[in-house]
């Protein structure tokens, strides 16, 4: 084979691949869509779910899910965030580059890769019976940051270690102290990266069912009015959905559901987008 | 301008001992060149002076470097307060991603300003905007960005980059400027550009330059110090260094048999 047919085919193969995604993308989307569009009503959103007259929970709307979703993504995003973008910073900036700090990266590597039903196993045994949360919007929020926790410090390590090393040393140069080079330099120039990093997080913890699933959802939860409450959220809805026996009740809801939780993760990164974008027009290599 | 007075530095880079018992006294208003081959020892040797070494972990430092007659290692000294008064330009011209101004200003801002009186109060904005100018001006980039200092400094020339870094540390007005090969990424035209500027510093300052370009040294130094795996060979002044060395070392260095 020639230098120029290999060029076409490996051209080919990789265009090839690409089109794949972008098929099984446009598949799994449309799927939802026309399954989903056909239930979105002023009333899905404005009323609770409701039991129909066989007693199955699939009549009314999915306001408190929506609401539930939204309430845990806040919490998260008090607790996992601060927590996990500082926590990154001192490792990174203050932990120095020695074997105790490797050995939190490992740490934090490793936890990034748990799968989610284990933290809903030490969010029940943790939150929820040993600390006496009991099923509850805290103890599924706080499940949920655990989740995301090492996410999130990845994310914030990678954009911090993107900072070219010479940044670091002209303010340092300059007589700059350690806080003011990472709140005046490190922090700033990372944000797009880390903001990033939170957005994508943030958007995985809206779809995750299992930690929730065992640490603060229940059926007919209404939106909570209290942080001891329990909750309703999206993505627990669209598992209730396909586990009731109305099938033809249902299954419509769900795709309704889904098309709503992926209506608000598509909100939030267009969220990040624009956040972004902001910062790369503050700051220009 | 302030004498630099080192005395028996050592360092260590954990077990590599880069620098050996160097003695050396720098005089102001003048410019010293340090010399020597990679690995020599010359750029671990001008970041003792601003305490940059510090920033390394394993890095070890033993000795005296007396600036203004205060030995900068004391335990009493801050070393905030040691890099605030001596400027550092390094091999890669390395602006913060702002706007020109916003580069320049950075320093005062954080800093304030110091009056006539010795005090020192937060820089106005009327100031920071004069002490801006008057240091583009001095680093003569001023001609050439009067009318886009809100731009980022990236948009520059590699050079101009170079001459913002300097203009940016003379903003924090320092006794002593530490340049670190500051010409090795530049061409030829911005790199005489650096060295007129270089020889119009030393007036006002006490400048250090690492150079592996001796023909720079050459052109720019009145002394000249020669670093050889860590070992100081041979300092004097220039001219005798490059036409008359009286170590062997020097002269094969010099002379392009070694290095």
């Amino acid at each position: 084979m020639n230098r120029r047919s290999k060029e076409a085919l490996f051209f080919n193969i990789f265009r090839g691949c690409a089109l794949f995604v972008v098929i099984v993308l446009v598949v799994i989307l449309g799927y939802i869509l026309i399954n989903g569009v056909g239930k979105l009503s002023i009333d899905l959103f404005t009323q609770n779910p409701a039991p129909n007259s066989h007693g199955a929970m699939v009549a009314g709307g999915i306001l408190s899910p929506i609401v539930g979703t939204l309430m845990l993504m806040a919490i998260v995003l008090i607790i996992a965030v601060p927590a996990g973008v500082f926590g990154a910073v001192f490792l990174v900036e203050y932990g120095g580059n020695n074997r105790i700090s490797r050995a939190w990266w490992m740490i934090v590597n490793n936890l990034a890769g748990v799968p989610s039903i284990v933290w809903g196993l030490v969010g029940v045994g943790l939150l929820v019976y040993y600390l006496n949360f009991g099923l509850s919007l805290l103890a599924a929020g706080v499940t949920l940051s655990f989740v995301i926790l090492p996410l999130i410090m990845v994310a914030t390590k990678e954009a911090i270690e993107a900072i070219p090393p010479s940044i670091r040393e002209a303010s340092v140069a300059l007589g700059a102290t350690k806080w003011q080079t990472v709140r005046h330099h490190i922090l700033p120039y990372s944000a797009s990266g880390i903001l990033t990093g939170i957005i994508l997080s943030l958007s995985r913890a809206a779809g995750e069912t299992a930690p929730i699933l065992l640490t603060g959802v229940a059926v007919n939860a209404a939106i909570p009015s209290s942080l001891s409450d329990s909750v309703q959220a999206l993505p627990y809805y669209i598992y209730l959905m396909t586990q009731t026996s109305d099938r033809s009740a249902a299954i419509p809801m769900a795709y309704a559901a889904a098309l709503v939780l992926i209506g608000v993760i598509v909100l939030l990164n267009l969220g990040a987008i624009i956040l972004r974008n902001r910062y790369r027009q503050k700051y220009r290599w | 301008m302030s004498d630099i007075a080192v005395q028996d530095l050592n360092v260590w880079f954990d077990k590599n001992h880069a620098l050996k018992n160097v003695n050396i006294t720098v005089g102001g208003n003048q410019i010293t060149a340090i010399i020597g081959p990679s690995g020599c020892g010359k750029s671990t040797f001008i970041r003792c002076i601003n305490r940059m070494n510090d920033l390394i972990a394993g890095c070890k430092v033993e000795g005296k470097v007396i600036v203004d007659g205060k030995d900068i290692y004391d335990k009493d000294v801050d070393v905030v307060d040691i890099r605030k008064s001596i400027g550092m330009v390094f091999q890669k011209p390395n602006p913060f991603p702002k706007s020109i101004f916003e580069n320049i200003a950075y320093a005062p801002r954080i800093h304030g300003v110091t009056d006539e009186d010795g005090n020192v109060h937060k820089a106005s904005k009327q100031e920071l905007a004069e002490l801006v100018e008057w240091s583009l001006k001095r680093a003569a980039l001023w001609d050439e960005v009067k009318d886009r200092l809100d731009k980022s400094a990236y948009n520059l020339s590699g050079g101009q980059q170079q001459r913002l870094c300097i203009a940016r540390a003379l903003a924090i007005k320092p006794e002593i400027i530490l340049f670190d090969e500051p010409c090795s990424a530049l061409d030829p035209i911005a790199t005489a550009k650096i060295e007129d500027l270089l020889i119009d510093l030393k007036n006002d300052y006490t400048v250090l330059i690492v150079t592996h370009n001796m023909q720079q040294a050459g052109r720019v130094a009145d002394k000249t110090a020669y670093f050889y795996l860590g070992d100081l060979i041979e300092y004097g002044e220039t001219k005798q260094i490059f036409e008359n060395p009286k170590q062997e070392l020097t002269e094969q260095y010099i002379t392009g048999r070694m290095g």
